[in-house]
């Protein structure tokens, strides 16, 4: 910066830099024990991603959350609206785990599992599969515009839409049934904002995985901004060893680095290449490292090469790399550790024991009460039944809190279908001498026949006449 | 290179155009998601347009997109009202900033 400062060419410079494009970056390839383990859990995850939709579970689709009819199946069980705790609980268990491996291990979530890296990968693959390796794609988008280079850049664009809209589908296909939903794609039947979703969907993979990628975890992610809040000296994070690299420069395979005052890195840029991100991680620690552990892979096979030790660049944590004791238990690691086992505990305990029933008794609010044809003082009532179990049950409804209090219905028993809802008026009669009071309370009771557990109770008004005597 | 003075300001790092833009598209996205698994929840939509024949698909979407909009609208007012109160002189530190010595 010149002395005067804030001056002609910094304003320049600053106008270009806002509106600069983003210098692309070209992953090259990486093979090694990070990279099987990435790809590992990019063939598990987008596995089931694509599976999990289309299989079956007691004749209905095993994981669905049906919005058009406000239900959530997963396995067995079925949620209602209602049961939004559940999700809500869910929620602060996928939280406090992030929190607990972040600080134990780092960006372990970014580098193998996040579905931003996991589609990233896959695309990148594609990429390579079309268009070939790093130094082929560099020269190709530097070449003009030719017959060859509109060939293989279109042939990688329609593969990539391709892949983007099955994703779309199958996103769609967790919120509505899917093998309707594809039979109907196929024969153009969908409605229209099942449609619109699909292409959103596949879109914003498009998007995402093909153009945007790493600026996604630099400018959109969250995560990677808090960060910092849960990564201690104790954490593993990647990083390059200076004390044993530096100084780098090139030399021979044969040449001893000690004589020529060198250290062990050979300064070949590789693990900048390989990067995602493209950052270099011998400078240190950045923001921007999703922890995928590429350059550790491509830093050791040159040390093989080299026939130097492995691991110039590795797991390892601030404390080791400054020669103290790193401790994995500590007061942070056991905190969030406590809490996610509570937590994790107290939501496996209420989800299976949940009641899976849900029970309402509306009065009907048009009449006060009403006196049978037999002399009885008659309330009418709605009996709302959520059946939320995986089958259906036939249920038996009681009343008390006066004497001699009795239920009649139009139906012999309430049978509910697993996943449905009744509702069925009851009507409940009583002696006019049993009631002192002018609205008195009562409480239904609603069990199971098959089920003794299976049971709720709920409490209603019941008005009588009280005021004319 | 100077220390940086009152009268010599270092300039604040350049923010890249895709920042700005996800900066405002991006957080009210995340809101209008929640927003609507909230408002979903809270009430059947159902039974909110019962008079109109609209599936509930629709009505899911829409809201979603109308809470993005509400997001949207949120975001750039903070983003203009945080506008440094210079910019409103006709860009004079930018220009200042042009002009040969």
């Amino acid at each position: 910066m010149s002395e005067a400062g804030f001056k002609p060419g910094v304003a320049v410079e600053i106008e270009q830099s806002l509106y600069s494009k983003r210098k692309k970056i070209y992953p090259r390839q990486v093979h090694g024990l990070f990279a099987a383990l990435r790809t590992s859990g990019v063939v598990v995850l987008l596995g089931l991603y694509y599976i999990i939709p289309w299989l079956q579970w007691d004749d209905r689709q095993m994981v669905l959350f049906d919005l058009p009819v406000r239900k959530f199946y997963i396995f067995g069980m079925v949620f209602w609206p209602q049961d939004f705790f559940y999700l809500a609980l869910l929620l602060i268990i996928a939280a406090m785990s992030l929190f607990f491996f972040t600080a134990v291990a780092g960006r372990l979530w970014c580098g193998y599992a996040c579905p931003q890296t996991v589609w990233t990968e896959a695309f990148l693959w594609i990429e390579r599969k079309i268009e070939g390796s790093r130094p082929q794609q560099m020269k190709r988008d530097k070449a003009p515009m030719s017959w060859n280079k509109f060939r293989v850049k279109a042939s990688k664009h329609f593969i990539w839409i391709v892949f983007s809209l099955f994703t779309g589908l199958t996103f769609v296909g967790y919120f509505s049934p899917i093998r309707e939903l594809t039979y109907n794609f196929f024969t153009f039947n969908n409605g229209p904002w099942e449609i619109f979703w699909i292409f959103f969907y596949g879109f914003a993979t498009y998007g995402n995985a093909g153009w945007l990628r790493e600026q996604v975890c630099t400018y959109m992610c969250p995560y990677a901004r808090f960060q910092s809040v849960m990564i201690d000296n104790d954490t593993l994070v990647i990083s390059y060893d200076a004390e044993r690299g530096d100084p780098r420069g090139s030399r021979k395979r044969s040449a001893d680095p000690k004589q020529q005052g060198l250290g062990d890195c050979i300064d070949c840029t590789i693990c900048v290449q390989v990067c995602p991100t493209g950052i270099d991680i011998r400078d240190g620690l950045q923001y921007e490292c999703i922890g995928c552990a590429a350059c550790i892979d491509a830093c050791d096979d040159v040390m093989d090469e080299m026939g130097y030790a492995k691991g110039l660049i590795r797991y390892t944590t601030e404390n080791t790399l400054k020669g103290k004791v790193t401790h994995v238990f500590r007061p942070r690691t056991l905190a969030y550790g406590f809490i996610l086992l509570v937590i994790t505990f107290g939501a496996a305990y209420a989800m299976l024991n949940r009641t899976p029933l849900a029970f309402d008794m509306i009065r009907d609010r048009n009449t006060l009460y009403r006196e049978t044809s037999d002399g009885l003082i008659e309330n009418v009532y709605i009996v709302k039944i959520m059946n939320k179990d995986k089958r259906a049950h036939r249920y038996q409804l009681s009343v008390s809190g006066l004497d001699g209090i009795s239920l009649r219905m139009d139906v012999d028993h309430i049978e509910v279908n697993s996943g449905e809802m009744v509702e069925i008026p009851v009507r409940a009669v009583v002696n006019s001498g049993a009631i002192h009071r002018r609205s008195n309370e009562l409480s239904f009771k609603l069990v199971a026949e098959d089920v003794e557990d299976l049971a709720m109770t709920e409490d209603a008004r019941f008005i009588g006449p009280l005021a004319e005597r | 290179m100077t220390p940086p003075s009152a009268s010599s300001p270092t300039p604040p790092p350049a923010i890249p155009l895709i920042q700005r833009v996800v900066a405002i598209l991006w957080p009210s996205f995340i809101t209008a998601g929640i927003a609507t698994i909230v408002f979903a929840t809270v009430f059947d939509p159902k039974t909110l347009f019962m008079e109109y024949d609209f599936s509930r698909m629709a009505i899911y979407s829409v809201s979603f997109f109308l809470f993005w909009l509400m997001g949207v609208i949120n975001a750039m007012s903070t983003c203009f009202f945080l506008m440094p109160c210079s910019i409103f002189n006709k860009c004079k530190t930018r220009q200042d900033a042009a002009a040969p010595e």
